[in-house]
């Protein structure tokens, strides 16, 4: 009785005297960050391209140094091939991995995790393993993501983890029943994998001429929070609705994994940390800041333009995002089956954490309803005890109709307006999150995923793409359909064995 | 003019009625009753007073005046005594109860008072509809302004005090207004600025109102009380004893803290042959360094604490000192005031003896300290002959918690060693030993202990069965199944 009544005179006296303590700390400061714009309609209109002064020879050229360039990169030099270049357009290789760092903490930019990737994904476990993540079959405790992982906050509370538990009918109980029996289903066919190309089959080719929204209806699975959680999986994974989503991808997003051991794998600056790590090893290898404007094939060979380099290559891997290849490629022609996805990431700067009422803050935290889908705290990760001030890391996909107008909305609306948009959003959970917020900074990207729509996944020019041979290897994530990070890396190490084994043969 | 009068007096009255359902609400819980019973008795004590306005024929203004400044002060300061009377007396329902009838009685009073000072001036229907139409949009105002403005940036002592202060200002204006109906005007504003100044000082010190309140949750006279960047440090002393309080988590008391000390430092350290180097973990209070210090082979004591202000609390206090016999004075003793969990995994240092003493694992970022990865980045710092020893918890009052604990240990690579010890002022409490090599009791220990002797510590080792050893999982960064047994643990134990 006596400890309940002082922790209850302590904590009344606290909530109702002192929170008056910290008061508003004036303007948030920020701005448009990263921004590639500029550079992707520089592309687009072919215009200020500089003449070649210097003629570099390289066995081979890689196009973008995001998760898929950089892999590659890795695969060719672990085999032993090094007469390779990389050439990034932007200042910091990554791509959506990319990160950033003030004096609390570093900080992701846009991809935060990687599910702890299952037995298929050998590649990907074989990297691990070089950077000590996976270790005689252990996963690294200190790169799983620590407790507690993710909360949602729904009815005006919070509760532990993203599929809604609480205020659940029993008809909304009874389809995520059903549900997880179908998804059991799907995943013991083993069509469903990651990466998805091993599984890929053509029995389940007709799931991709659905939307996973009518897919859902047609299994009579209405209930509105199944629907939320549904829509949010996708806006998260694919950056789509369920409407917009093939139901080939919505069913991939659950039944590709087994229900894995407690994770995923994050780190504060979420998979730049990755990205760091490799450019420890390939750093010498990639130039940033050497945007490709023109790939000729010529003869036996292939010529790439850069700024006002002209590399003379053997072959090309062409690891960035694949809409770009027609502006780039002399010859090609227009791209049909690639839709992608507007994004929006920003960062907030938060000078001292709002209250929490009791409960423990998460990595991952989303609220019920929201048009975004929630923040990431970068000092999640961190082994300390105590912190005081973090960064969390705010995701929106624009997902909810066409992907033009959505762009056109990012372009046109000015940093205030979506640094409004991004508190009013926080303030439904956090009511005194501007007084706790000294800087946002902003990121928009035009084309951040590929979207998974109606037949993406069986797209014929996605297919032959993916497979192609020859001078010019495709190596993005989105030649599966979707850009996940396992995706990229599967992309990429395959390019580079494609490559390899072209050059032997 | 006169009937924003109107509005500020009806928000008011509101106000308190809404600080007195709000507190009570708080401090007793069950909201829908006390809501209901303080409305209830509000209005009807309205009703009260409504009706005692009739027996008022002289001096209206003058008498509205005076009615004003009482609300200023009783409503003003209704808060503030509320609060103070849950912390020192028995009597708050009772008081809460008079004073929601007082107040209401002299809201009562005011409207119909007003309506007839003004009635020479209006029509009597205008008055009738301007009066009580502005009565309720200060009624709105008031709803509207308490959970959106005042709960979240004032608090409830200090709304009060501001509205008290609205009120005498409202009683301050009326000797402007009703000039020519008063007798002593001077004398009435002398009165008003003067309430009005009490009222002021109130909402600049209403931080030390809840202070004093606090004072009485401690059984015993709190000698000291700090909010520190980190924790709340409250040191309490009843004669002899001498207490502190970590965030409200008791962590040790004078009287047996040495049964504690003892039994945490010398069955480890007295098992290492040639010990020199030695490092502590927590124990910022320097108990567990004034029992290393009775080891004079040992050449240096590194002591890391993240509360800094702890650790100078435990330097310089006379009585704090005397305590740990002015340990962190000693020349051997090293202080970094650090994280643990950073300065383990960055720091190369090899020490003999590691005493991890954390606070209990009560969240997760304490959790942290608990777990798989911290044991084997602490472990790393053991020298060939070296042992570490954790406290964790208690055995018999969270059994799945002290199991868990030895459960990482032993997940972490390392050879465990579980004992116990009953401490009066907390129970049984549990330690674990551990390390890379086999433990063996000591055959020696230092002279001039209390508690610990060589003949007893056999026993320390052995479990009754009411706290045997039980099945339990590891505690891991990204599994913190400790803090969730802990909670539960200490549920079980008090329903």
């Amino acid at each position: 009785m006596r400890t309940s009544r002082r922790k209850f005179l302590q904590s009344a006296s606290a909530a109702l005297v002192g929170l008056s303590i910290k008061g508003g700390t004036g303007a948030i400061a920020g701005s448009f960050v990263n921004d590639s714009f500029q550079m992707g309609h520089q592309l687009r209109d072919r215009k200020n391209f500089l003449q070649p002064k210097q003629v570099v020879k390289r066995s081979a050229v890689i196009v973008g140094g995001g998760i898929a360039g950089l892999n590659a990169a890795w695969r060719l030099h672990k085999k032993g091939f090094t007469d390779f270049v990389l050439l990034e357009m932007n200042d910091q290789a990554g791509g959506n991995s990319r990160w950033g760092e003030n004096e609390i903490t570093a900080y992701p930019w846009a991809a935060h995790y990687v599910p702890v990737p299952g037995p298929k994904a050998i590649y990907l476990r074989e990297l691990f393993e070089e950077l000590g993540v996976l270790k005689n079959g252990q996963w690294e405790e200190r790169y799983l993501c620590f407790t507690p992982q993710e909360r949602l906050f729904l009815y005006g509370r919070w509760q532990d983890g993203i599929e809604p538990a609480i205020g659940l009918t029993a008809a909304d109980r009874d389809q995520f029943r059903r549900l997880e029996g179908q998804i059991q289903k799907f995943r013991a066919t083993g069509k469903f994998t990651v990466p998805m190309e091993q599984g890929l089959s053509d029995s389940t080719a007709e799931l991709d001429q659905v939307s996973f929204a009518d897919w859902l209806r047609s299994q009579r699975m209405d209930s509105h929070v199944l629907n939320w959680y549904m829509n949010y999986c996708c806006r998260d994974d694919y950056g789509a609705t369920t409407s917009n989503t093939s139901a080939w991808a919505g069913i991939q997003y659950f039944a590709s994994r087994e229900p894995e051991e407690k994770g995923p794998l994050t780190w504060p600056e979420g998979n730049g940390w990755i990205v760091r790590r490799l450019l420890e090893r390939l750093g010498n290898f990639v130039h940033t800041n050497h945007m490709v404007h023109k790939i000729l094939q010529r003869g036996k060979g292939v010529t790439v333009l850069a700024g006002d380099t002209e590399y003379q290559a053997e072959f090309v891997i062409f690891a960035a995002p694949t809409f770009l290849a027609p502006y780039l490629i002399e010859g090609m022609a227009p791209l049909r089956d690639f839709e992608y996805s507007p994004w929006l990431t920003a960062n907030l700067t938060l000078e001292h954490l709002p209250d929490s009422y009791g409960t423990d803050p998460a990595w991952d935290n989303v609220f019920m309803d929201s048009p975004a889908l929630g923040y990431v705290d970068a000092t999640h990760q961190s082994l300390r005890s105590h912190v005081d001030r973090t960064v969390w890391t705010f995701y929106w996909a624009l997902a909810g109709g066409p992907p033009s107008e959505n762009r056109q909305l990012l372009l046109n609306r000015d940093w205030k307006y979506w640094k409004d948009a991004i508190l009013h959003d926080l303030e439904r959970v956090h009511p005194e999150i501007r007084r706790c917020v000294s800087r946002i900074d902003i990121m928009r990207m035009g084309h951040a995923m590929a979207r998974p729509r109606v037949g993406a996944i069986f797209s014929a020019e996605r297919r032959s793409l993916a497979k192609a041979h020859g001078r010019i290897l495709f190596a993005n994530s989105d030649l599966s359909g979707f850009s996940i990070f396992e995706e990229a890396q599967y992309r990429g190490v395959t390019a580079a064995d494609r490559l390899i084994h072209e050059v032997g043969g | 003019m006169l009937f924003i009068t109107v509005l500020l007096i009806a928000a008011c009255g509101l106000i308190y009625e809404l600080i007195a359902g709000t507190l009570a609400s708080y401090l007793l819980g069950d909201s829908v009753l006390q809501f209901s019973t303080i409305i209830g008795c509000y209005l009807f004590a309205m009703g009260i007073g409504s009706a005692l306005s009739r027996y008022i024929d002289r001096g209206l203004a003058y008498r509205f005046i005076w009615i004003e400044l009482l609300l200023g002060v009783i409503g003003g300061f209704s808060s503030a005594l509320l609060f103070l009377a849950f912390a020192y007396t028995q009597g708050f329902q009772l008081l809460m109860y008079a004073l929601v009838v007082v107040i209401g009685v002299l809201v009562g009073l005011e409207i119909p008072l007003l309506m007839r000072i003004i009635r020479g001036r209006y029509h009597f229907r205008d008055v009738v509809a301007h009066v009580l139409t502005f009565d309720y949009l200060g009624a709105l105002g008031a709803s509207l302004l308490f959970p959106i403005l005042l709960v979240p940036y004032l608090g409830l002592v200090r709304s009060a005090m501001l509205f008290g202060m609205i009120n005498v200002a409202v009683a301050l204006w009326g000797t402007f207004l009703f000039a020519n109906q008063l007798a002593s005007v001077r004398v009435l504003r002398a009165f008003c600025v003067v309430v009005l100044c009490g009222l002021g000082v109130g909402l600049a010190q209403a931080k030390r109102i809840t202070v004093a309140a606090e004072d009485n949750i401690y059984a015993d006279e709190i000698i000291f009380a700090r909010d520190t960047r980190y924790q709340h440090i409250v040191l309490t002393r009843f004669k002899d004893d001498i207490r502190l309080f970590l965030s409200s988590h008791l962590q040790f008391s004078s009287r047996d803290e040495y049964r504690y000390h003892e039994a945490l430092i010398h069955p480890g350290l007295s098992a290492i042959p040639a010990p020199r180097h030695v490092l502590v973990l927590g124990g910022g209070d320097g108990l567990a360094v004034r029992e290393i210090l009775k080891y004079p082979q040992i050449e240096s004591i590194t002591l890391v604490d993240l509360d800094p202000e702890m650790t100078r609390l435990f330097s310089t206090h006379p009585m704090l000192t005397a305590l740990n016999q002015k340990s962190f004075s000693s020349p051997r003793v090293r202080i970094i005031n650090a994280d643990a969990f950073p300065w383990v995994d960055s720091n190369a240092d090899s020490f003999d003896f590691i005493v991890i003493d954390f606070p209990d694992p009560t969240n997760y970022s304490l959790g942290k300290l608990y777990t798989t990865a911290f044991y084997k980045a602490a472990a790393r710092h053991l020298s060939a002959q070296g042992l570490m020893v954790v406290q964790s918890t208690s055995p018999m009052f969270a059994r799945d918690s002290y199991w868990c604990i030895a459960e990482t240990l032993t997940q972490a690579g390392l050879r465990t060693y579980p004992y116990h010890v009953y401490v009066p002022s907390f129970g049984e409490w549990g330690f674990v030993i551990a390390g890379y090599r086999d433990y063996q009791i000591p055959a020696s220990v230092p002279k001039g202990l209390r508690f610990v002797n060589v003949d007893g510590l056999p026993a320390l080792f052995q479990f009754p069965p009411d706290m045997s050893p039980l099945p339990m999982p590891p505690n891991r960064l990204n599994d913190q199944v400790l803090v969730r047994t802990y909670d539960q643990d200490w549920k079980d134990i008090s329903h």
